[in-house]
């Protein structure tokens, strides 16, 4: 971030208090959800800001979104795992900002709120030749698809009430349809998401596909989406892949702590483990 | 490749120094210096050292296999051309001085694990510390190595990167071959591992799991050398 970041905590939130500077707005709603900030103050004041619309910042500052202070502020929210935050962000997913509404959607699926469930489900459910339709004159499509489709994997099948889901096939015929928009960075969302809902392994041969993608953006994105689902498999593929080590580390770690296999209660590594440890000794 | 002359070996390499120049895309470049690499020519290294300034990872990887197998032939290019201000680069640069493990490149990772702002430099750094060949060192003199690097990778265990911690523990680790520490030495190397081990104290389950394996390691051979 440029010279207009906070330098501590209590300037971050004077920053955001104060109306006159948007820019200053800005920083310090990015500060306090970076830092983790864990003041009193903190949440609230971002949820207000969540409903700041308007203005754009300053040419010069080189930040060219619209709401940025609400889109910082939703962003921050996902960070700081503070269940007030759920239903403004509720709301902000509702926005006719759609910037707003993909920031919305990452951190109501980081705060793990599975009343957001549905309505992201509502999103998406169009399909991808109308909610995954190109917006005119943007790159951006008419939903953001990839951080809807994130955001319902990473909720899984847990209810309200503490059950869990049981007639799954509405959803997942949704997310399934997106496997086949004409974006590998879209396809590669879905597949992340069915492979964390259904453990199928047919899901992530498709995403081990995408890791040869002649586009390395694709190639990173596979990584990534990857090391969130832990499917081990994909093990040998990552260590392979053409990208940065520092992104095929990130997904190995994601395989070796976040698959069902993971054996919480032993200190030492499992064998496959320790494969996989290894394959992350030859990239340091 | 015994039957060739030199000149004639000189050649062949150059051909492949002009097939990486003359490289249009991404993976013909990679191609490219893969070929290169493979030759472990010491008149590729002015080459192999370019490439590492490209941002093109697949090429660089091949750059940095080729450059360690060039060994100690490549230390004193890879030396004097450090790139201040490509970070991808340093680490490159960094990953093939690890890699061949040649001392006169000690001070370069030392100073990067200490300061340098990459995490993918420093971690290389830490590797490579664990990686040293320090050939025809007394143990008196290797027990000296080992007091100067030991608080250096102590140090680093409080990286605020995960990925330099878990190098910190291959480092450590790996500093057991070239060590080859006695009983009381290689007690002081497991206390140093045990804090990245702790997952009271270290908060990334995988540096926890690569410090154990470490510590399993390291607590197999020892038992078998005595037993």
């Amino acid at each position: 971030m440029p010279q207009g970041t906070p330098l501590n905590e209590a300037q971050a939130l004077d920053w955001l208090r104060q109306l006159e500077d948007p820019g200053q707005r800005y920083y310090a709603a990015w500060w306090l959800g970076r830092m983790r900030s864990r003041h009193p103050q903190a949440v609230p004041l971002l949820i207000q800001a969540l409903a700041e619309r308007g203005p754009r910042l300053d040419a010069t500052s080189g930040i060219d979104e619209p709401n940025p202070v609400a889109r910082n502020a939703a962003r921050a929210l996902g960070k700081l795992a503070d269940s007030q935050a759920i239903a403004p962000l509720l709301e902000a997913l509702e926005s006719s900002d759609d910037g707003l509404r993909e920031a919305a959607a990452r951190s109501l699926g980081q705060l793990g709120a599975l009343k957001a469930r549905q309505p992201i489900l509502r999103r998406l459910a169009p399909g991808p030749l109308v909610a995954g339709a190109p917006r005119p004159g943007t790159s951006r499509l008419m939903e953001p698809c990839e951080a809807l489709l994130e955001a319902l994997g990473g909720l899984g099948w847990q209810e309200e009430d503490g059950s869990t889901t049981t007639d799954r096939e509405p959803l997942l015929a949704v997310v399934r349809a997106y496997g086949d928009h004409e974006r590998p960075l879209i396809r590669s969302a879905a597949y992340r998401s069915l492979l964390q809902l259904t453990r199928e392994d047919c899901w992530g041969e498709q995403l081990v596909k995408l890791l040869v993608h002649r586009e390395l953006q694709v190639r990173r994105a596979a990584l990534l989406d990857l090391g969130v689902t832990g499917w081990r498999p994909a093990g040998a593929a990552i260590a392979q892949t053409l990208a940065e080590n520092s992104l095929k580390l990130i997904a190995l770690r994601g395989l070796v702590e976040n698959s069902p296999a993971r054996n919480h209660t032993s200190p030492s590594p499992s064998p496959e483990e320790v494969e996989l440890l290894l394959a992350m000794d030859d990239l340091l | 490749m015994p039957s060739t002359s030199p000149d004639s070996r000189q050649v062949q390499v150059q051909a492949l120094v002009d097939a990486v120049q003359a490289a249009q895309t991404a993976d013909d470049l990679t191609d490219a210096v893969e070929d290169l690499s493979a030759c472990a020519h010491p008149m590729a290294v002015p080459c192999l050292i370019q490439v590492l300034g490209f941002n093109n990872p697949g090429a660089a990887v091949a750059a940095v296999d080729g450059l360690v197998a060039i060994g100690s032939a490549a230390v004193p290019a890879i030396l004097a051309n450090l790139d201040e201000y490509n970070y991808g680069a340093r680490a490159w640069s960094v990953r093939a001085l690890a890699g061949i493990g040649d001392l006169r490149g000690l001070p370069l990772l030392e100073r990067a694990l200490a300061q340098d702002i990459g995490p993918s430099v420093r971690r290389a750094a830490a590797r490579g510390m664990g990686g040293l060949h320090p050939h025809g060192f007394t143990a008196r003199q290797r027990q000296v190595l080992a007091e100067r690097l030991l608080p250096q990778l102590k140090a680093a265990c409080g990286d605020e990167e995960w990925i330099v911690r878990y190098a910190v523990a291959v480092g450590l680790e790996g500093m057991e071959h070239w060590w080859q520490p006695p009983a009381p030495q290689r007690q002081r190397l497991l206390d140093t591992l045990q804090p990245l081990a702790d997952p009271r104290r270290e908060a990334a389950p995988v540096v926890c799991l690569r410090a154990r394996l470490a510590l399993n390691r390291l607590t197999t051979t020892s038992s078998a050398a005595c037993g």
